[in-house]
Formats: structure tokens, C-alpha cells, sequence
């Protein structure tokens, strides 16, 4: 401890440039970590919030929700241990009939129409009732200038929709989610009041027992896994990350082992004085972690003053468990890029050190 | 007096190729207490290899050394390394400082090393002895060959070693800073009752020493009587009185 802190202190530039190159590297991985899981999240935030295990459509769906429709009788059809709730789900386009220009107004979302009873509509809004062209729309529409009490309008519709409530964490596949009841649900997806009771899924939450064979379920992380570009994306930013980190455990290997060839004669001459390989080892160990824990701690400072300033413009999530996992990779990871140096250490003959 | 450290019937081989090299031939060496010996010879003579079979980093091929009476040769590394750590004190040619300690710190490492509490009086002492007391906040490279050295005794007396080796301890100084670092060493040898064993190329530095070695081709010998070698000498010898009035 007191060989490494007293070459940082000595070395204040050099070690300051190794550090630089952590902070950069870990700020960018952090980063990268926040925004693809704030992009992950803002695919499924609606679908967490049901807390589901299993998603029932039909078969023929081809895994697409939209293209699933079922009535009644595939409810009742389905027979589970603990509940279910019906879902109809289709994208729509919203606007502001009061604004200026509607074409500028225009937001893309999607319409859950859902039983007013049902455990998807937000948990906090239970003394609200979905009837009529009453709605609960996510948050993300208040930035559009919407308040509670303001209508909107749909494209290729001439209904109007009430905003009643504002949910939060209620995005589905990056797009804000409005809650409304199945009738007003169904109205706007067969554009006519003389509908047919018909709608897009089961959730169950519990298990199955019984399913009709027109019907298919999956569970629920099967599920969105299904959600077009979600798995690819998911997978592009984890290779990066994991590409990142074993670059910054390389990067820090590297220049530790440098140092450490550089101190050679240095080395030898305290081993020759009798100082163990365990001590001298250990130094660089120790070095090593100092550097990734400087560097980690800036970076992480960093992402979280990135985070407060960019949160409302990109999708930026915070997630511990990922911080954690990918700051317990880089210690792990810089510490066998040390392990190189410090078989390095091992092979200096203190012979050298005496006479020539 | 008391025998600090012997070497005992001690050979060394070396192969190269397939013949064998004998680089020291069987040696009997003693020092003792108080002693200052300096070891001369041309390159390549052995006299690295003694050097480092007395300090323990490498193994007699036959043989044995004793440190403070007790077996040192046959111990395995680790033990050899830490009885270095305590009992023998290193002053090397480019100085024995790491660089990125100051001369205070450079003793203070001994005690975390070793975990023991630096003892402030002695290190007051050492400084004061060795004239190196305003310069125990800076670093080697802030200081003048002279004082590198010095320093470098310091830390070789610090942590009260038995036996102190001193390779070329003046090679990279001018004559009356060598002058002045080797009487140092011999008044901390005597004061301190350490056994000094000095290697040099400098035969003016053996003025001070008790006893004189040569090795010439792996063979150790004690040089008896100082032969008159040359002019140079002589005036030499004038200087050193003069250095030590």
C-alpha cells in the first residue's frame, strides 16, 4: 500500500494520463449501459408493469399482437390458476386539435384497451374509471403540452379521447401507451360504435391449465424477446459493453506492465535487499486497483451528471444491478491485466541487481 | 571479535554449453566485527559471483555461509530473503534509493515491510552521522551523487543489519566525494561493530579498509601488505591525509 500510493503521489502525471484513459473508457461504458437500458425499458416498461408470467395470443399471430384477435370464448377457453385480463393492443397516431398546425402535433402510440377492473390499468389510478372515450395516457405525452382535461384526436378517426390521468413507466416498444376501455378500444380499431367483442391477448398472471388449440402462450420474457428489434438491439449494445470493458482491462494491462518493465533494475535491487516477491506483487496489485477505482469512480460520477442533464431528450436509465455487475468486470478483469506484471516481477533475478 | 559471516569450502559452476565453468574456486572467507574489507578484481574475475553467494541470491555449488554463526546457503529463497531484509544492509552502485520515495521514506518502508514501528531516534541519528538531515524530505533525484549515497548508507544502516555489502559504492562519485563516502562507511563499520564488505575497481578507497582481497580467476586471496603500485598512489595517499585532517 505504501509502495503504490507513494509512486501515484510521485508519478503524478503519468498515473493522472492512465486514468484519464479509465475515466473516458468507463464513462463511455457506463453511458452505453444507461442508454441501452433506458432504450430496453422504454420497449417494455408497460409490459413489466403487468407483472405478468404468461401472454396468450392466437396462433396464426405469428408472435404479432396486433395481428392477434380473440373473443370471449378463447377467454373462457382459457383456464388458469390465478388471473387473467384481456388486452387489446394497436398502434395510433394522436393529435392536438387545438394546436396550430395539427400535422406538427402528430405522436406515435399505442392503444391497450383494457376492462376498467383489469390489473393493467395503472395500479394508481383506481378510482378512475375507463368508460367512454375516457383515457389514462403515459407521461411521456406531457411533453407534448397535454394537462389533464385536455382532449386529443386520432388519426383516421373523427372520435376525441379525454386525458383523465397520466401513468408513468408505461412506454410499449418506445412509444407512449393509451388506456381506455375495450369499447372505445374496439370502436377505434374496427372504425365503427357496432363492433365485434373482439381483442388481441390474454395476460395471465399464474399458470396455465387449459388453452384453446388456436391459442399460443408465451412467457412473458419469450415474449419480448418477440418485439421487433428489441433482441438485436439488446445484443449490439452488449457485445459493445463487454468489447469495452476486456479493451479497458487490455489498455490497463498493457500500461501496468510497462511501468513494471521499466522498474526492472529498480525491482532487483529490492528483491536483492530481500524485500519478497509477495510485497513487490502485491504493490502492483494494489496499484492496478487504485488506477480502475479513480477511473470508475470519475466515469460513474460523470454518467450520472450526463444522466440528470440528458434524461428527458434520450432514453437514459439507471440500473445498479448493471453498474454493479459491469464495475465488479472491470476490477476483476484489471486485476488479471495485473497479474501479467506481476508475473513479470516473479521472473527479475536480484542477481542483476549486484555487479554486472 | 566475533565472525559476522563465513564462507566455507564454497565453489561455484556455471555451465556453458556442455562444459562446466568453474567460476569460484573452493574459498574460505571470514569477517568479522568491525571489519571494513574491500574486495578487488578485474571484471569477470568472480568477484559478482562471491558477492552474490555471500548475500544469499544464489546457491553454492559446494559449500556453505554462515551468517552470524547460524546456516544461510541451504535455507530456501524466501527464508534467504528475509533474513537479507534483516540482517544485511545493500549499498549499490547506482544507489539502493527507489526513486519515488524521499530519504525518510526510503527508511520508513523497512518498517511497513516488516510491519514494525519506525524507530525516530535512530533515524535522527543516522541523519545527523551521515550529514543527511536536510535532505530527508527529498527525493533521490533532487540529490547530488554524494549525497545519494550517504543516503543510501543511511538506509543501510537503518534497520541495523550484521553484515553491510557495498558494490562500487564510489563509482559513480569524484575522488574527495568517494573519499568522503568510504571513510563514512568505515566509521559507521567500527561505531556500529557491522562487518562491511566493499567491492571496488578504486584501488585508492582500499586505504581504509582492514583487510584486502583479490580475486583473480575465481581464486580468493588476502593481499598482505599494500605493494607501492605507482605515482599515482603515492599522491593519492597525500590526499587522504589530507581528507582526513
Amino acid at each position: 500500500m505504501f509502495l503504490a500510493f507513494k509512486e501515484l503521489k510521485y508519478s503524478k502525471t503519468k498515473f493522472a494520463l492512465i486514468i484519464a484513459v479509465v475515466i473516458l473508457i468507463s464513462y463511455l461504458v457506463y453511458f452505453l449501459t444507461s442508454l441501452a437500458n433506458g432504450l430496453a425499458s422504454s420497449y417494455t416498461n408497460a409490459i413489466e408493469q403487468w407483472d405478468s408470467n404468461q401472454i396468450v395470443l392466437t396462433l396464426d399471430a405469428n408472435d404479432n399482437m396486433m395481428m392477434s384477435y380473440m373473443g370471449q370464448d378463447a377467454y373462457d377457453g382459457t383456464e388458469i390458476k390465478g388471473s387473467k385480463a384481456k388486452l387489446g393492443l394497436f398502434p395510433a397516431v394522436i393529435n392536438n386539435p387545438l394546436a396550430e398546425n395539427i400535422l406538427d402535433s402528430r405522436v406515435d402510440a399505442y392503444f391497450f384497451g383494457i376492462d376498467n377492473d383489469s390489473f393493467i390499468k395503472p395500479s394508481e389510478f383506481s378510482e378512475l374509471t375507463l368508460t367512454g372515450n375516457k383515457v389514462i395516457v403515459d407521461e411521456e405525452i406531457k411533453k407534448e403540452g397535454y394537462k389533464i382535461g385536455d382532449f386529443f384526436g386520432v388519426t383516421g378517426s373523427t372520435q376525441q379521447y379525454e386525458i383523465i390521468g397520466f401513468s408513468s413507466k408505461t412506454t410499449y416498444q418506445t412509444a407512449p401507451v393509451i388506456f381506455m376501455s375495450l369499447e372505445a378500444w374496439q370502436t377505434y380499431r374496427y372504425g365503427s360504435t357496432n363492433t365485434p367483442d373482439l381483442f388481441s391477448g390474454i395476460i395471465v398472471r399464474g399458470e396455465i391449465n387449459n388453452l384453446p388449440s388456436s391459442l399460443i402462450s408465451y412467457t412473458t420474457e419469450d415474449y419480448i424477446s418477440t418485439l421487433p428489434g428489441y433482441t438485436a438491439q439488446v445484443l449490439t449494445f452488449s457485445i459493445m459493453i463487454i468489447f469495452l470493458i476486456l479493451i479497458t482491462a487490455f489498455v490497463l494491462g498493457i500500461f501496468i506492465y510497462v511501468l513494471t518493465i521499466q522498474k526492472t533494475s529498480m525491482f532487483g535491487v529490492m528483491k536483492a535487499q530481500g524485500i519478497s516477491n509477495g510485497y513487490i506483487g502485491a504493490s502492483v496489485i494494489i496499484q492496478t486497483f487504485l488506477l480502475v477505482a479513480f477511473g470508475i469512480f470519475v466515469g460513474l460520477a460523470l454518467t450520472s451528471l450526463t444522466g440528470m442533464f440528458l434524461s428527458d431528450v434520450i432514453p437514459f436509465a439507471v440500473n445498479i444491478m448493471f453498474y454493479s455487475i459491469i464495475t465488479t468486470a472491470f476490477f476483476l478483469f484489471a486485476f488479471f491485466g495485473g497479474l501479467f506484471s506481476v508475473n513479470a516481477v516473479l521472473k527479475i533475478d536480484p542477481l542483476k541487481a549486484i555487479g554486472g | 571479535m566475533k565472525p559476522l559471516i563465513e564462507m566455507i569450502g564454497v565453489t561455484k559452476d556455471f555451465l556453458q554449453g556442455d562444459n562446466v565453468i568453474r567460476a569460484l574456486k573452493e574459498t574460505n572467507f571470514i569477517a568479522y566485527e568491525s571489519e571494513l574489507i574491500g574486495i578487488v578484481g578485474p571484471s569477470g574475475s568472480g568477484k559478482s559471483t562471491f558477492l552474490t553467494i555471500l548475500g544469499g541470491l544464489q546457491k553454492p555449488t559446494t559449500g556453505r555461509v554462515l551468517l552470524n554463526g547460524k546456516p544461510f546457503s541451504e535455507l530456501d529463497i524466501k527464508e534467504k530473503s528475509k533474513i537479507r531484509l534483516e540482517s544485511i544492509g545493500f549499498i549499490l552502485q547506482a544507489s539502493n534509493l527507489i526513486p519515488f520515495l524521499t530519504i525518510k521514506e526510503q527508511m520508513v518502508l523497512y518498517n511497513k515491510i516488516t510491519k514494525s514501528k519506525v524507530n525516530q531516534t535512530w533515524m535522527n541519528d543516522l541523519f545527523q552521522k551521515l550529514d543527511v538531515e536536510k535532505l530527508k524530505d527529498k527525493y533521490p533525484n533532487e540529490l547530488s551523487g554524494g549525497e545519494r549515497q550517504r543516503s543510501a548508507i543511511a538506509k543501510a544502516l537503518y534497520h541495523q543489519p550484521s553484515v553491510i555489502f557495498a558494490d562500487e559504492p564510489t563509482a559513480s562519485l569524484d575522488t574527495n566525494r568517494a573519499y568522503e563516502v568510504v571513510k563514512l562507511l568505515a566509521k559507521e563499520t567500527k561505531e556500529q561493530k557491522k562487518a562491511t564488505i566493499m567491492v571496488t575497481h578504486d584501488e585508492r578507497m582500499l586505504e581504509f579498509c582492514d583487510k584486502v582481497y583479490v580475486i583473480v580467476d575465481g581464486v580468493l586471496s588476502e593481499r598482505t601488505s599494500v605493494e607501492p603500485n605507482n605515482q599515482t598512489k603515492t599522491m593519492n595517499r597525500e590526499n587522504v591525509s589530507a581528507v582526513r585532517s
